[in-house]
């Protein structure tokens, strides 16, 4: 009994402690950026003189943070797409087939997990310079394709892999044409393998930053690399609280959407295997 | 062997293409530049500091003459250096005007990479330069922000009688105020600006004399290594000014500009006060030029006579208490006092600070 | 023979794009380190770079520093994940919010993190006015960017700790109840049965986790970058600035290629150590 009252006991404190861990430094952060560019917060006042909204609204139209959320937002969805596209046939092979090598091929494809960012990134613009490519948007687009490929993989593996062989079968005995087929046995089964992958990748490159940073120098900016601007070299605490903020809250937000998505999406549920 | 077909083929390109366009308007009449620009209709500014700024003060330009300028938001200046020399080979770059700092124009080849000379075809060229900072634009880059590096401490908590002036009293007040000096080696010249200042006054060398060799530092790594836990490394000069701000220093190494512009924004409290020491802290400035392949030529240029106008540079003065650059522009609006300004000192001369910088993060930083 | 064909035309654009990049990019990375393949100049093969980035201060504080992170983090967020993971294995009051709560830093970029990091930690920051008017601190205590990294091993095991976590939590839900259950019988306490239950079968996910943790504070720039010592590079920072601020790009190969050694060995050399540690430990 005692045990279980002092589990109880770790489990809020543990609760409590991470809580002020997360509500504290994100309401400093609000107080900062609310410091009105009328009056400065400076040394020794305890709380800022007066508080506005001012300075959000002077950061929004003086920064390129509406260009960075365009960028960003852009390249998410189109990276997921293309991502999920080009790892169907790769985790159809692993998921469905048998071939000599498949266990080293699904070791090999982690590769890129282990891979240094900064090193991909450098060495990536380095090959770009020496081809004179420049167009900064594609570049980075490939990037991250290459980078998330491995997450999709692994994730549409699994899915194809619980595409039962006797409903694939059993459509075909009943003269179902390959499309049919597909939409029968294979749709169902892989749609939350989909959906999981485009999330996943959507998510890492929204938060991406050696690749943008480095590939995308000097001018083009994402949701990562305006932070990087804000809160390093052009470090102003008031300033660098509102472009914190502006762009975390809707991340924030967006993500724990998604990953109620992501719950109600389980794979079991809809094979029929649970 | 692939990089090489695409040089050869781009520098073809370079030497038919665009250059005949180039001469045209550099010939042409005024009138015709702004007829021009007009049609072109937009033009990138290239400037690693002071965006948010700078996007404000552009819209006079715009409202002006309907041309649209966009400032984006650079990583660092050496980042878009390296983007100006690594595209120099491409048809149509991405810049029209580039910012830099004024000593770059001596390691740049400013009249294959940059369009020009446009100095003379300025409208206002008789109050312009393009020596600055202790680099010669060749007239094919133009001054257009003058600025200053100083010391800034917070006058709440410091007696102006009792700032330091020459090495023996700096050293006497880091004695007496350990902990309460921070300065920066990177990202930002106000701290290098110190460290190149104060190793000079070490070895005693006066800031008119002529050297011929970089002499023996190890009595300047001796200095700061001696007062190393006296003082400490700040991250950049934002850094450095946010600290002072909040009362964590009583002195750090500041750009006049810098400071004049955040106290405009109330980003740092008035209390904040800068000076120019006896033993001196560096003053120069900047250029901006037009990269030979810049898409806006004429909108570029047009830009360019408007950023070095004396409206605009008086415009500058009162905005960020930068030093004009150009003589006919009202210079009143300043931080420092024209009798503190004669301590300015050149970054170049009598030693390069590129000589004593590096070389103290090897030896006191990593120390 | 067809089947061959089939197979290999489906891994193309997957496997055979990812490979076919990564190889090119280390391709580059190595030569480039000796001087090959070069950007502007002549490429001969020296070792030169090597030579002058060796003889370089900056360059080996950098390595020990990054390989200090490295270490220091994998192995407190593991040891951390650790009792959570165990505390968690089956649900209670208020276990969802915990395990929640773990997740958060996955939500939260590593920039601003950092940055709201140092904002607590400033000289007049919250921690330190707290610490004042407790009386527990005469004088504020300058805890940004502190020498020893302690604060950027802090924001590297909030970050990395979910990814243990969620990797350990696998592995230990995976435990048979009746394996446990009969240790327990048999009269061992809680730490004999962590040692000889728990531990070793657990000991592949922990390996895991200790790769991936290494691997990714190894290659750290962002914490380094705002909440890092002043007076030291990591690995990442100096790699970018010898590229852009120095314009050397076979300086940053060079440092690449350790970053790639340090990150390889590093991690397999603890994988292993820790693994003969628990060998050790069931004695």
């Amino acid at each position: 009994m005692s045990a279980k009252i002092l589990q109880r006991l770790l489990v809020a404190v543990l609760v409590a402690v991470m809580l002020v861990w997360l509500i504290v430094p994100f309401a400093m952060a609000i107080l900062w950026s609310m410091v009105d560019p009328s009056t400065a917060w400076t040394y020794p006042d305890l709380l800022p003189p007066k508080l506005s909204f001012e300075r959000w609204w002077i950061m929004w139209q003086t920064t390129s943070l509406p260009t960075a959320i365009l960028n960003s937002y852009s390249l998410a969805p189109i990276a997921a797409l293309l991502t999920a596209l080009l790892a169907a046939p790769t985790a159809f092979a692993f998921g469905r087939l048998d071939f000599p090598g498949k266990g080293l091929a699904q070791i090999l494809i982690l590769v890129p997990l282990v891979m240094p960012g900064f090193v991909v990134a450098i060495f990536f613009a380095s090959i770009l310079l020496q081809m004179g490519f420049f167009a900064r948007y594609p570049a980075i687009l490939f990037g991250h394709v290459i980078l998330y490929l491995p997450y999709a993989v692994r994730i549409l593996s699994v899915s194809f892999g619980q595409v039962r062989t006797d409903v694939v079968n059993a459509a075909r005995d009943l003269g179902a044409s390959p499309w049919q087929v597909f939409r029968v046995a294979y749709l169902p089964v892989l749609r939350p393998g989909i959906f999981a992958a485009f999330l996943v990748v959507f998510i890492l490159s929204l938060e991406e930053f050696a690749l943008a940073f480095v590939v995308g120098s000097p001018d083009f900016t994402t949701i990562p690399t305006i932070l990087y601007s804000y809160l390093g070299y052009n470090f102003i605490r008031p300033n660098a609280a509102v472009v914190a903020l502006i762009l975390v809250v809707p991340n924030v937000l967006l993500m724990l959407g998604l990953e109620r998505l992501l719950q109600s999406a389980n794979p079991a549920s809809v094979s029929g295997k649970g | 062997m692939l990089r090489k077909i695409m040089l050869a083929a781009t520098t073809a390109l370079l030497s038919i293409g665009p250059v005949m366009a180039a001469d045209d308007l550099l010939t042409a009449s005024w009138d015709d530049v702004i007829a021009q620009a007009k049609q072109e209709g937009e033009l990138n500014w290239y400037v690693w500091y002071f965006q948010p700024e700078f996007r404000e003060q552009v819209r006079v330009f715009e409202d002006l003459y309907g041309i649209k300028v966009n400032v984006p938001d650079v990583t660092s200046g050496d980042d878009v250096k390296n983007k100006l020399l690594a595209e120099a080979g491409r048809e149509v770059g991405d810049i029209d005007v580039i910012a830099l700092g004024g000593d770059a124009a001596n390691t740049i080849d400013v009249t294959k990479v940059f369009y020009g000379p446009i100095l003379p075809v300025l409208p206002e060229a008789g109050a312009l330069t393009d020596k600055i900072n202790g680099g010669d634009g060749q007239g094919y880059a133009v001054a257009y922000w003058g600025n200053q590096t100083g010391m800034a401490y917070d006058s709440n908590r410091v007696d102006v009688a009792t700032l330091p002036q020459t090495l023996d009293e700096l050293a006497a007040w880091i004695d007496a105020n350990p902990g309460q000096l921070g300065f920066n080696y990177e990202k930002g010249g106000s701290g290098p600006s110190f460290i190149h200042n104060i190793a000079r006054n070490i070895l005693g060398i006066a800031p008119d004399a002529v050297i011929d060799a970089v002499p023996d530092l190890a009595p300047v790594w001796d200095w700061f290594n001696a007062r190393e836990d006296k003082f400490v490394i700040t991250g950049s000069n934002a850094d450095s000014l946010t600290r002072l701000n909040s009362g964590e220093f009583l002195m750090v190494p500041a750009w006049e500009d810098m400071l004049f512009s955040l106290q405009t924004k109330n980003e740092v409290g008035s209390q904040i006060k800068l000076y120019v020491p006896d033993w001196g802290m560096n003053g120069g400035g900047n250029i901006v030029a037009i990269p030979a392949n810049a898409p806006n030529k004429a909108a570029a240029l047009l830009f360019v006579s408007w950023l070095t106008s004396a409206d605009t540079q008086t415009a500058f003065n009162q905005r960020f208490g930068t030093a004009p650059a150009n003589s006919n522009a009202d210079s009143s609006k300043a931080l420092v006092s024209a009798a503190e300004r004669a301590n300015t000192r050149l970054w170049t001369m009598p030693i390069n600070s590129n000589d004593v910088v590096p070389a103290f993060i090897e030896n006191v930083v990593q120390d | 023979m067809r089947r061959t064909l089939f197979v290999l035309l489906l891994l193309a654009p997957g496997l055979g794009l990812v490979l076919a990049f990564v190889s090119l990019v280390l391709y580059v990375a190595v030569s480039q380190s000796f001087g090959l393949y070069n950007l502007g100049g002549d490429s001969v093969f020296s070792l030169a770079h090597w030579q002058a980035m060796l003889g370089e201060r900056r360059y080996w504080r950098a390595l020990q520093y990054s390989a200090y992170i490295a270490v220091t983090a994998s192995l407190l967020a593991v040891a951390l994940a650790y009792p959570v993971a165990l505390l968690l294995r089956k649900p209670f009051r208020g276990s969802l919010t915990l395990s929640a709560l773990i997740k958060a830093p996955l939500l939260v970029p590593g920039l601003v993190a950092a940055f709201l990091f140092v904002n607590v930690i400033s000289y007049h920051g919250i921690v330190n006015q707290l610490m004042l008017s407790l009386g527990l601190w005469d004088a504020p205590v300058r805890l940004q960017n502190d020498k020893n990294g302690y604060g950027v091993i802090l924001l590297q095991v909030w970050k990395q700790l979910p990814f243990a976590f969620l990797l350990l939590s696998a592995a230990v839900q995976a435990l048979p109840d009746a394996v446990l259950l009969a240790a327990r019988d048999l009269g061992a306490g809680p730490l004999d049965r962590f040692r000889k239950v728990v531990l070793p079968l657990t000991a592949g996910a922990m390996q895991a986790a200790l790769v991936l943790i290494f691997i990714g504070a190894a290659g750290d720039f962002s914490f380094q970058a705002v909440a890092g010592p002043p007076s030291v590079d990591s690995l990442a920072t100096l790699m970018t600035s010898v590229q852009s601020t120095q314009g050397d790009w076979n300086g940053a190969a060079v440092v690449a290629v350790t970053l790639m050694a340090l990150s390889l060995f590093g991690s397999a050399a603890l994988a292993i150590l820790v693994r003969g540690a628990t060998r050790l430990a069931r004695g």
